[in-house]
């Protein structure tokens, strides 16, 4: 169990001339899962790599347990990272990529035989420690590497688009097994994606990186329900935004004055929404209903996704099918905002 | 047209020159080596050549400086190449003008840097005029002999001197696409910097590394004009002494030319079957 | 990758840069200096008197060496025409299709790049001598492309095999006919692994000595064999002078190619026949 600190944390590349990673500071409780999430090149696996010691830190501090780790080389800081691509020994079996850090820390042969044994059941792969990595599927391959992290009992564990390079099907397996793993052994792990779906399904609290710079660190339900600007709330799939002000609990914005959840300070801002939490046709409720003219609708199976207009303002829409199917294009509808789902960026 | 003529007609030019050429220039150095040419009158096979190259110790010596020639020059140059390519993955002063010099001395024919090197090291060479002017030698003959010298030692040292920069390349090459990754998961499993080399990063490079020696072992092994121009007079490494023989005016020696080109043939054909062991895949890629 | 290096690390590296650069440039220095000596006898570290005397002789018609340098630029450019024409065909049957004794071939093509041309051009002889081909300028042409043409064949077979022939079907039915396709489609797509394979095989040929020796049977006297004369005889003037025009075309073809050639093609092997 080990509580990871993040102070001021930077990283400036040689000859680069803003920072890849920008004073980062991040607690993350010990046993806690935590990702990093944000586009690709915002910093985040150069994050991973200076825990892990594979890169140089520029700025700032790493602590473990109150105490700095940056002294340490990576082979004694017991952080192991798991990238991407698996990077499984090509000529090694699968036991002995297994084995890989056990044998670098001299134990016994038969300890080792014995404990990769374990793990392998552990991670459902009871019989294929003979087999060479290429003959495993993906998923399997994953499992592989993450056994090899696993048995080392890392005191924080790094994990690099863990579900990226798997099947849809394969997400939600791997999902478990990394959460059962990482809650049964207490390890503190750490992941990065871009995907923030692949963030909201796997981790306890996620961190938002935009641009080398901490956005927001916070419950995955947080991000939806209170993102903490408008970039924030885009990077998570929102794209309704109107101009205007809060006053008495309620937004003036060229669609009107809407009403606002408790507890939204005074002042200008965006008022923002997410499309799923519309409600149009036959589901429009009294509260801030609004008319509006159909610009465009396309049926998406489960959800019909619609674009309309009130006033200058073109707002996207996720519906029901259900609710959508009297609705057409360049018609008029009614839609409506329902208080519990708005928030306001600044 | 079909698939099948299309492949037919496409390798029709290379696989004449190749059939007629190379296959056609060992089976007839395999005829004469028997003493069997009918064209000029020769309808008896026998094995004279063999028996008298195979009685003859010059060609034991000969062959068995050509191996240690080939086999010295391939494995100081293996360990050295690897040992640049190390440092020049790094970025440093002084990396590109290594990395040009590398490339540089891959376009210098061996025959310039053999005749380089017997300015450098002969006994009236540079060397040996630096070494008397700081009073370490009084006449050339007090300088070692390291050209036409029983150990090869120049030959070896023009080999290194163009192989290190050949396989360097190849071995730099490797790395770099392999990337630091493979290392990094070594290091954050637990390895030191050395555990990760000998473990992750040498096992990974080995492919390329031998089919690059085998390469410079075959070349080694075969090449003429390097042991003719810094090589002992006796023996002679294996392709001088054939060439000898071949040019002999007693025609007679000639099938015992032709018997060495085979054993040199024979050799290269082992290494062709480590050469496609380790590069399977290349070739495709 | 991880820490920064250590200050005897930095040390060690720079003393090991200083001699490897020390190392690679050292045997072609005497060789520069000789070019330019009039009189540099034992033990003079320097010579005693310079002169240009070497150059002069070695570009004046007496020595031959002119005459050898465009002799020796016909048979490399006529080896490496032949090479292209023979290896691109064949790179595009063995990178497009599989077909059964594939791999057979791609053996047969190979083998002449590691057997030495000595085992080889013995045998030669004897029919080139039949064929009277021996002693020919064209001889020698033919029997470079024992050493040049698999290269050629192991570069265009990596083209190809990256080369989508969906892009021929698609020019055929926007109405190209099928030589305009070569024309305007193949060959554009195939240029760099033509340039590539072709100055590979230009500098194979480049550097030939046993094979061009033997064939050409001491009436085809290129650069190669001129220097090994003056250099076994001790005309070191002349042979510094010979070996600095020897290794421009190299350094040539290095500078305005050094960004095509990565080790990481197959194609590099062929240096280790240079």
């Amino acid at each position: 169990m080990t509580h990871v600190s993040l102070q001021e944390l930077t990283k400036v590349y040689p000859g680069a001339t803003a920072p890849a990673l920008d004073r980062l500071s991040l607690e993350i409780a010990s046993g806690e899962l935590t990702a990093l999430l944000g586009p690709s090149g915002c910093g985040k696996t150069t994050t991973m790599k200076m825990i892990a010691g594979l890169l140089p830190v520029s700025s700032g501090e790493i602590n473990f347990d109150g105490k700095s780790i940056l002294r340490e080389k990576p082979e004694n800081r017991n952080v192991v990272m798991v990238f991407q691509n698996y990077l499984l020994f090509p000529y090694m079996s699968v036991a002995d990529n297994i084995g890989f850090g056990l044998k670098m820390r001299k134990l016994p042969k038969d300890e080792i035989a014995r404990r990769v044994a374990e793990i392998l059941a552990l991670v459902r792969l009871p019989d294929l420690g003979a087999r060479k990595p290429k003959e495993l599927s993906g998923g399997q391959q994953q499992r592989v590497a993450l056994a090899r992290a696993l048995i080392v009992q890392p005191r924080v564990l790094l994990l690099d688009e863990p579900l990226s390079n798997l099947d849809a099907h394969l997400r939600f397996e791997m999902r478990d097994l990394i959460r059962n793993l990482q809650q049964e052994m207490g390890i503190t792990t750490i992941f990065v994606t871009h995907d923030q779906e692949e963030a909201v399904v796997l981790a306890d609290r996620i961190a938002l990186i935009l641009d080398g710079r901490l956005k927001q660190y916070d419950s995955a339900e947080a991000f939806y329900r209170r993102p903490i600007d408008e970039a924030t709330a885009r990077f998570f799939g929102s794209h309704n935004f109107v101009g205007g002000a809060v006053s008495d609990g309620a937004f003036d914005s060229p669609l009107g004055r809407i009403v606002l959840p408790n507890g939204i300070a005074d002042g200008p801002g965006k008022l923002t929404f997410r499309p799923e939490n519309l409600r149009i046709g036959p589901a429009a409720e009294s509260e801030n209903r609004l008319t509006a003219t159909v610009l465009s609708k396309i049926y998406l199976g489960t959800q019909t996704r619609l674009r309309v207009q009130v006033g200058d303002e073109v707002i996207e829409v996720l519906a029901n099918p259900n609710d959508a199917t009297e609705i057409a294009e360049g018609e008029t509808a009614p839609i409506s905002l329902p208080a519990p789902a708005l928030w306001v960026v600044r | 047209m079909s698939d099948r003529w299309k492949i037919i007609l496409l390798l029709t030019p290379a696989m004449s020159v190749i059939v007629l050429l190379f296959l056609g220039g060992l089976a007839l150095g395999l005829m004469r080596s028997f003493n069997y040419m009918p064209i000029i009158g020769l309808i008896n096979p026998n094995f004279d050549a063999y028996l008298a190259v195979f009685t003859s110790s010059e060609f034991y010596l000969s062959f068995l400086l050509t191996f240690h020639i080939a086999f010295t020059s391939t494995a100081i140059s293996c360990v050295l190449a690897i040992g640049a390519a190390l440092l020049l993955r790094r970025t440093f002063v002084g990396r590109s003008l290594i990395n040009f010099l590398f490339q540089l001395n891959l376009t210098v024919p061996h025959l310039v840097g053999a005749v380089g090197i017997l300015y450098l090291f002969s006994q009236s060479g540079s060397f040996a005029r630096l070494a008397n002017e700081f009073g370490m030698i009084e006449r050339p003959s007090d300088f070692p002999a390291l050209v036409f010298d029983p150990f090869a030692i120049g030959i070896i040292l023009q080999y290194v001197w163009k192989e290190v920069p050949f396989i360097g390349v190849i071995v730099l090459a490797n790395m770099q696409s392999l990337g630091e990754d493979y290392e990094s998961v070594a290091r954050s499993l637990g390895a030191n910097k050395w555990q990760s080399f000998i473990h992750v990063l040498l096992p990974l490079i080995i492919p390329g590394v031998l089919s690059a020696s085998v390469i410079v072992f075959a070349f080694t092994f075969g090449a003429f004009e390097i042991p003719a121009i810094l090589g002992a007079n006796f023996p002679a490494a294996l392709p001088v002494l054939a060439f000898r023989k071949f040019t002999d005016v007693d025609l007679a020696a000639r099938p015992e030319a032709m018997a060495m080109a085979m054993v040199i043939a024979l050799l290269s054909a082992v290494m062709i079957f480590f050469y496609i062991r380790y590069t399977r895949q290349k070739f495709r890629n | 990758m991880s820490q920064r290096p250590s200050t005897g690390f930095r040390t060690f590296r720079a003393i090991t840069t200083v001699m490897m650069v020390t190392w690679l440039i050292l045997p072609l220095v005497p060789l520069a200096i000789w070019s330019f000596s009039r009189s540099w006898f034992f033990p003079n570290v320097l010579p005693s008197a310079w002169s240009l005397q070497g150059w002069e002789y070695a570009l004046s018609d007496r020595s031959g060496v002119i005459d050898a340098l465009w002799l020796t630029i016909g048979i490399s450019l006529g080896a490496t025409v032949l090479s292209v024409l023979a290896g691109v065909p064949a790179g595009r049957a063995l990178g497009m299709y599989n077909f059964r004794g594939k791999q057979f071939i791609e053996l047969l093509i190979l083998a002449p790049a590691i057997v030495p041309g000595i085992a080889v051009v013995l045998g030669i002889h004897v029919v080139f001598i039949w064929l009277g081909l021996a002693n020919s300028i064209f001889g020698v042409i033919l029997v470079h492309l024992i050493p040049t043409l698999p290269y050629m064949v192991l570069v265009m077979s990596g083209i190809f095999a990256n080369y989508d022939p969906a892009f021929e079907a698609q020019a055929r039915s926007l109405g190209a006919s099928p030589l305009k396709t070569f024309w305007y489609v193949t060959v554009p797509a195939i240029m760099p692994g033509i340039i590539v394979g072709a100055l590979f095989a230009f500098l194979i040929s480049w550097s030939q000595y046993i094979l061009t020796l033997l064939i050409g049977g001491g009436r085809v006297i290129t650069l190669p064999l001129l220097l090994f004369n003056f250099a076994t005889s001790g005309r070191n003037d002349l042979t510094g002078a010979i070996s600095v025009i020897y290794i421009i075309p190299g350094i040539l073809i290095l500078i305005l190619t050094a960004r095509h050639l990565s080790g990481r093609s197959g194609a590099v092997g062929g240096f280790g026949q240079i």
